[in-house]
Parts: structure tokens; C-alpha cells; sequence
């Protein structure tokens, strides 16, 4: 609401606010002819530097739109051939060439991810209240400094590569189950490695926000740091915990490269994360579109409505986190 | 990160405190709940079984297919194809049985096999006679060899983008010309003396190769070192020889995708993968021979086998310059590597039985329809060696 109050004076109505800010100078008494034409001279510029700067502007939101409406109108327009009842109830097992579907990618990209969030969202809601509510709040150089210390490894970790996490996953499991050992755990302990310092990162901003009166306010009726934790910073900043842990989420369901080195690729059903290769639908559209048979056709129309899918799947959560936030604050009012 | 995401924060926090005395507060669980209810609504919209994989069978009544389990294969990309009609067919017919295939390439996949991650591999190189003397070979039972055995007998093509333009020939020094830039242009005399009455454009040539090791640049460039040893000194590399220069692509459809966008390019791929595009037609002692798997064949049946292997090591020294009318010499040959006996029977049971699918008559007419490759069949007594072969993995 603040938002669109504060943009309307630089946006269509400039020229009254011209009027406006000079309408103690336009009913004052005639001034000199010289005086008057740098007035209009005055206005005309301010009001063409006005205009070109909207219009500038205005142009950047339009390209920074564009990517976005571009990807979405190529993959309904590639993708809605095979949204087909087929797609959501066949896996691939048995099938060469054309029909199949993907039911077994989305269970599991749905299972793996679900996965990584149970992993990543408690380790990284824990560290960000740790770092807030503990660490910046004491005295002691050991704990400042190893807290430094782990803001400059979250950074570091939210800046790596996606295929390095998969191969620190896959190194890690290689050397505990041997070569070749692949399975959704290991699919959703390196997307969780990507998506703990989003989480943590995201839920550090919020936590920082909840203002300090509060805690104050709890600690001085005798409540325990731990009690102020849990009834009073963690409640105020639930909301944004939780689209802090949906972008997380959405984060990582779309990455293709550690999946397809630690989870692999099967064309069967698998909903047992523990034992045997699991798919998901970003691997799913890869070796779709890389490893197609003579009617090269059907994969391609298989890995666009993945694709869609996956898109769907990513914009559903986006608008979920963005709800869920507005939802708790117009309760809370 | 925008505001809009984390927009509760500080507001009205007194609101805040107040709205939520207890941790159980009935206002407490709804974007939790609504989270919950989103996700649940998804996980009931799909079923946990697909409609076309047979359910585990209680009863008992499929005790006539001892096969269970997984295996786990990986290698050459070009046999993606074939083994997705071999995993196809093998499990329909084994409900129990899953198998798996890594196309990562036929390197990979052979150390993979060695290290005990894959316990077939498919690859466009077999082992080297002296790599199997050494190797140890975690999955197969000590002192016991391997087997490898052809599979995926499939026509490379030189294929290229010339607009209005559908029946180039070339022979191999005019490829090998293409390819290291002694050619600049496509109405070059050497190509234009190869087609007479073809009106060739004067576009410049843009040879597109693979950046990545593979076996079909492998078989391209033994394909050119023994058809045009003069043209061609690169000799045979599975990696692209970089100072010959062209455009780089990764895997094969990486090479269709730049043969297909750039007007005056040319490519050399898996047959089963122009589809769309020019493909050249080789001059063969002359004569025009276009690339088919019947060709493919013809060629294989004029080659011998590498001497001094093991009566199921059936390696092929492929003979480029066949002299039988309509062979066509640039082909692939991509074998299937098994243990000769496996340490795990169970696991043996199940990759013999899936090897012989896959060299069995139906399973190549399966990978034929799939991927275009030459069958077996067509040179029955390399049909019976193969048969052979995998008949004694255990």
C-alpha cells in the first residue's frame, strides 16, 4: 500500500506536482517576463528529465520481465502436448520411443526435495538463531569470531557451484558405499547442502528484524533466553522463516547436475529414498532431451512438458512462500 | 531479497506478541496449514504406482521368472537408443528385474565396469589386450576374463546444412578436406568434381566436431586415416585433434543442435540422430554408397576379428576400405562388456540373461526400430559367435 502512495508523484502525475510545488510562485502577483520564461524553462526541463526517466525506467521493467514471460510462453507452447493423463500416471519402464511419462521423476523430485528441506530447513533455521539470538549478543571474542567465521563459510557455501556440491556428496558416498552407489538420500543430502546457507541466509535477515523491545520486553518478565526463542522471535518471524525455507526450496528443485551424479537415473518407480537410483524431473528433461531414439520427436515433446511441469511446480511454491507471508500478516493486524 | 517476502517482520509487533500468547494458538497453524493442504492436494493428485509397471505380485504366480534384482550398466552414448529398447523389452518380460543405463560415455563406462560400479558396460572401444592382462575387474570372480561381444552395429553419416541442397557426395579425402580446413567453401573443385551438374553454393564451411572424447570421433577419424591416409594424418583419436580448429560441440546432440542452426555446417554423428538433416553419400572405390544398416553390415562381414583374444572377447578390426559393393565403411561397432563369471552368481544370472536379450534376434530388431542400428542377424555366423559368447557368462 506505502508503495504505490510513494510512487505517484514520479510516476503520470508529475505535472501536477510541478503545479503544485510552484503554486505558491503561479498565484503571486506578475513577475518579470525574463523571470517567468526560466520558470517555464525550469518546469519544461524538470518535466523532460521526468519523462525520459520514466520511460527509461519503465523499459527496464519491462526487459527484466521479459526472460520470464518469454521462458514461460516457450515451454507451454512446447510443453502442453504431452500434458496427458499418460504423463502423470506412466514412468518410463517398458518404453522405447514413444508414450510414457513422468510420474516417476515428480514423485521423485517431490520425495528427494522433501528430503533436502527436513535436512537443510532445521539446520539452517538453527544456525541463523544462533547467530542472531546467541552469538551477535555475546561478549566473548571466541563466540564473535566463530561467528564471523560461519557467516563467511555460509556465504562462500551459498556461492558454490551446484556440481560441486553433487561431487562432494558423491565423493563423500563413494568412499562410505563404494563406486556406483546411488540413491535419493544422497540426492537429497546434496541439494540439501546447497540449500542450507539459502535457508540460513534468508532466515538470518528475519530474525535480525524482529525487534529487539520484544525480546526485552520477554526477558524482563523472567522468561529464559530459550522461552524468548521459541514464544516470542520465532512466532513474530514465522512468516518469513517460511518463505525463506519455500526459496530455498525452489532453490534447489530445479538442479539438475548433483542429482544426476548421486541420485541417478531409472525409468521405474522408486519411492524408497534409501536403496536403488531414483529419478527427478530435472534429470528426467536431461536425458530426454540428450538421449533420444530415432522418434526424436516424442522425447523432445516428453522433456518440454517436464519442463513445464517444473516450472509450474517452482512458480507454485514461489507464490506459496509469498501467500503464506501475506496470509500471517493480515491475520496478525 | 525483496521486502514483500519477509513483510510481517516488525509490524505492529505488540499485534504480534499479543495475537500468539500460547505456542498452540489456533491462528498459529494456518500458513502451515495452507502449506500442508498444497502439499497434500499434490501428493493425492498422483498415484504412488504407474499405471503401466506391474505391481509386486503377492501370489507368487511369476515364480516361473527366477530373475529379481537391479543392474546397473553405463557407458557409450551412442547405444543409449538400443539400450532403451533392450531395457524396454527385458523388463516387460522381467517384472521383477530393473535395469539401468549411464550414458556417460564408453571410457567412463569401462572404468566404471573395473572399479565394480557397473556390471555391464557398453562401450564403442573394447578393453585393449594388455588393459585386461592387467586389470583386476572387481565384480567378475578372480582369475576369470570378460566378455565382450558387439551389440550395436550403427552407420556414422557426415551430415550437413545446405539449404535446397539433398544429395552431396563426398568421398573420404573430401571429408578429411572438410574437416581440417582444407576446404574453405562448399563450391570447392574437389567437392564440385564429385558432384557434376550440382550447383554448389560458395558459402564458407563450418566443420562442426565433438569437444568431448568420444568413440564416434573415434571411428570418424579411423574411418579417414585408413580411407585417406594422405588427407588425414591426424590418425585415429578418440579426442578431436584441437589444432585442426572448427567448431567444438558436446555429445552428439550438441553436433546436431550447431549442424542444424548454422547454414554451410557439417557434422559427423550417429545415423540414428540426422534425422532432419543433409547426409552426405560416401564414394566407396567409386561408386555412391549412402549410409544404411544393411551398408553397415556389409562392412562388418568384410572385417576380421582382432586376433590373440579369448574365444568370447569378439573384437572387431573394422576394414575401411571394403571392397563389396555397397558396404559403407564408416560405421561403429559398440560392444557389450560382462564378466566372463561373476563373483555374485545372482547377479551373473541376471547379466547373461540380459545380454542374451539384447544380442538375441528380437532384442536387435527392437534396437533396429529404436535406433537404427545394423541387427545381428544379418551375418548369421557372427549371430551364433555372439550367441556363443554370451551363452558362457555366468
Amino acid at each position: 500500500m506505502t508503495e504505490t502512495v510513494t510512487r505517484q508523484p514520479l510516476g503520470a502525475g508529475s505535472d501536477e506536482v510541478a503545479l503544485i510545488t510552484t503554486g505558491a510562485e503561479a498565484f503571486s502577483p506578475p513577475r518579470r517576463p525574463t523571470q517567468d520564461l526560466a520558470l517555464v524553462r525550469h518546469r519544461r526541463h524538470r518535466r523532460t528529465v521526468d519523462r525520459v526517466m520514466t520511460v527509461a525506467l519503465a523499459s527496464c521493467a519491462a526487459v527484466a520481465a521479459v526472460p520470464l514471460l518469454s521462458l514461460l510462453w516457450t515451454t507451454l507452447s512446447h510443453g502442453l502436448s504431452r500434458i496427458d493423463p499418460t504423463f502423470f500416471s506412466q514412468s518410463m519402464r517398458g518404453v522405447a520411443g514413444v508414450g510414457g511419462g513422468a510420474l516417476h521423476a515428480i514423485w521423485g523430485s517431490v520425495l528427494i526435495t522433501l528430503t533436502a528441506t527436513a535436512l537443510a530447513a532445521p539446520i539452517g533455521l538453527g544456525a541463523a538463531l544462533w547467530l542472531v539470538e546467541y552469538a551477535d549478543r555475546s561478549r566473548s571474542l571466541l563466540t564473535t569470531g566463530l561467528a564471523r567465521a560461519v557467516r563467511t563459510v555460509v556465504g562462500v557455501t551459498a556461492g558454490l557451484p551446484s556440481i560441486v556440491a553433487g561431487l562432494f556428496v558423491y565423493a563423500l558416498i563413494a568412499l562410505v558405499a563404494g563406486p556406483g552407489y546411488r540413491s535419493g538420500l544422497a540426492g537429497a543430502v546434496a541439494l540439501a547442502v546447497i540449500m542450507t546457507p539459502v535457508v540460513e541466509s534468508a532466515c538470518e535477515e528475519v530474525l535480525a528484524r524482529v525487534p529487539g523491545e520484544l525480546r526485552e520486553g520477554a526477558l524482563a518478565l523472567g522468561a529464559p533466553r530459550w522461552r524468548c526463542v521459541t514464544s516470542v522471535v520465532l512466532p513474530t518471524a514465522r512468516p518469513g522463516v517460511i518463505s525463506g525455507v519455500l526459496l530455498g526450496v525452489s532453490r534447489v528443485v530445479g538442479e539438475t547436475a548433483p542429482l544426476l551424479l548421486v541420485a541417478g537415473f531409472t525409468d521405474s518407480m522408486n519411492l524408497n529414498l534409501l536403496d536403488g537410483r531414483m529419478a527427478s524431473l530435472p534429470v528426467y528433461i536431461y536425458s530426454q532431451w540428450q538421449n533420444k531414439g530415432v522418434a526424436a520427436a516424442a522425447y523432445d515433446a516428453r522433456a518440454w512438458s517436464a519442463a513445464l511441469v517444473l516450472v509450474v511446480l517452482v512458480l507454485a511454491l514461489n507464490l506459496t512462500a509469498r501467500l503464506s507471508a501475506r496470509w500471517a500478516t493480515r491475520k496478525e493486524r | 531479497m525483496e521486502n514483500t517476502q519477509i513483510p510481517a517482520v516488525g509490524q505492529e509487533p505488540a499485534a504480534a506478541s499479543a495475537a500468539r500468547p500460547t505456542p498452540t494458538g489456533p491462528t498459529k497453524t494456518r500458513p502451515w496449514g495452507a502449506s500442508a493442504a498444497i502439499g497434500l492436494a499434490l501428493a493425492l493428485a498422483l498415484t504412488a504406482c504407474a499405471s503401466n509397471e506391474r505391481p509386486a505380485d503377492p501370489t507368487g504366480s511369476t515364480s516361473s521368472d527366477s530373475l529379481s534384482g537391479t543392474i546397473n550398466a553405463g557407458g557409450s552414448s551412442a547405444q543409449t537408443a538400443a539400450q532403451e529398447a533392450w531395457r524396454a523389452g527385458f523388463q516387460s518380460a522381467h517384472g521383477d528385474v530393473t535395469v539401468n543405463y549411464d550414458p556417460i560415455g564408453s571410457g567412463q563406462g569401462r572404468e566404471g565396469f573395473a572399479a565394480g560400479a557397473y556390471s555391464l558396460a557398453g562401450s564403442d572401444d573394447a578393453f585393449k589386450t594388455a588393459d585386461i592382462a592387467t586389470t583386476e575387474f572387481t565384480l567378475c570372480a578372480p582369475g576369470t576374463g570378460i566378455v565382450e561381444v558387439p551389440a550395436y552395429i550403427s552407420p556414422i553419416v557426415v551430415a550437413y546444412n545446405l539449404p535446397g541442397l539433398s544429395d552431396l557426395k563426398l568421398d573420404a579425402t573430401a571429408v578429411a578436406g572438410l574437416f581440417t580446413g582444407q576446404i574453405q567453401t562448399w563450391d570447392d573443385p574437389a567437392i564440385a568434381a564429385l558432384n557434376p551438374g550440382l550447383e554448389l553454393p560458395t558459402s564458407a564451411v563450418t566443420p562442426v566436431h565433438r569437444s568431448d572424447k568420444s568413440g564416434t570421433t573415434g571411428n570418424f577419424t579411423d574411418y579417414l586415416s585408413q580411407a585417406a591416409p594422405d588427407a588425414w594424418t591426424a590418425g585415429r583419436t578418440e579426442t578431436w585433434p584441437q589444432e585442426l580448429g572448427g567448431e567444438a560441440a558436446e555429445k552428439t546432440q550438441g553436433v546436431r543442435q550447431a549442424v542444424t542452426l548454422a547454414a554451410g555446417a557439417v557434422g559427423y554423428l550417429d545415423a540414428s540422430q540426422a534425422t532432419g538433416l543433409g547426409v552426405a553419400v560416401l564414394m566407396v572405390n567409386g561408386q555412391p554408397v549412402p549410409p544404411s544398416a544393411a551398408g553397415a553390415t556389409r562392412t562388418v562381414a568384410a572385417s576380421q576379428l582382432e586376433p590373440g583374444r579369448g574365444s568370447a572377447d569378439l573384437v572387431f578390426a573394422i576394414n575401411r576400405t571394403p571392397t563389396e559393393a555397397g558396404a559403407y565403411p564408416l560405421i561403429m561397432v559398440s560392444y557389450l562388456v560382462g564378466c566372463q563369471q561373476y563373483a555374485d552368481s545372482a547377479q551373473g544370472a541376471l547379466a547373461q540373461a540380459y545380454l542374451a536379450w539384447a544380442v538375441s534376434d528380437a532384442g536387435q530388431a527392437a534396437a533396429a526400430a529404436n535406433a537404427g542400428s545394423a541387427a545381428l542377424a544379418a551375418d548369421p555366423a557372427l549371430a551364433t559367435r555372439v550367441g556363443e559368447a554370451v551363452d558362457s557368462v555366468r
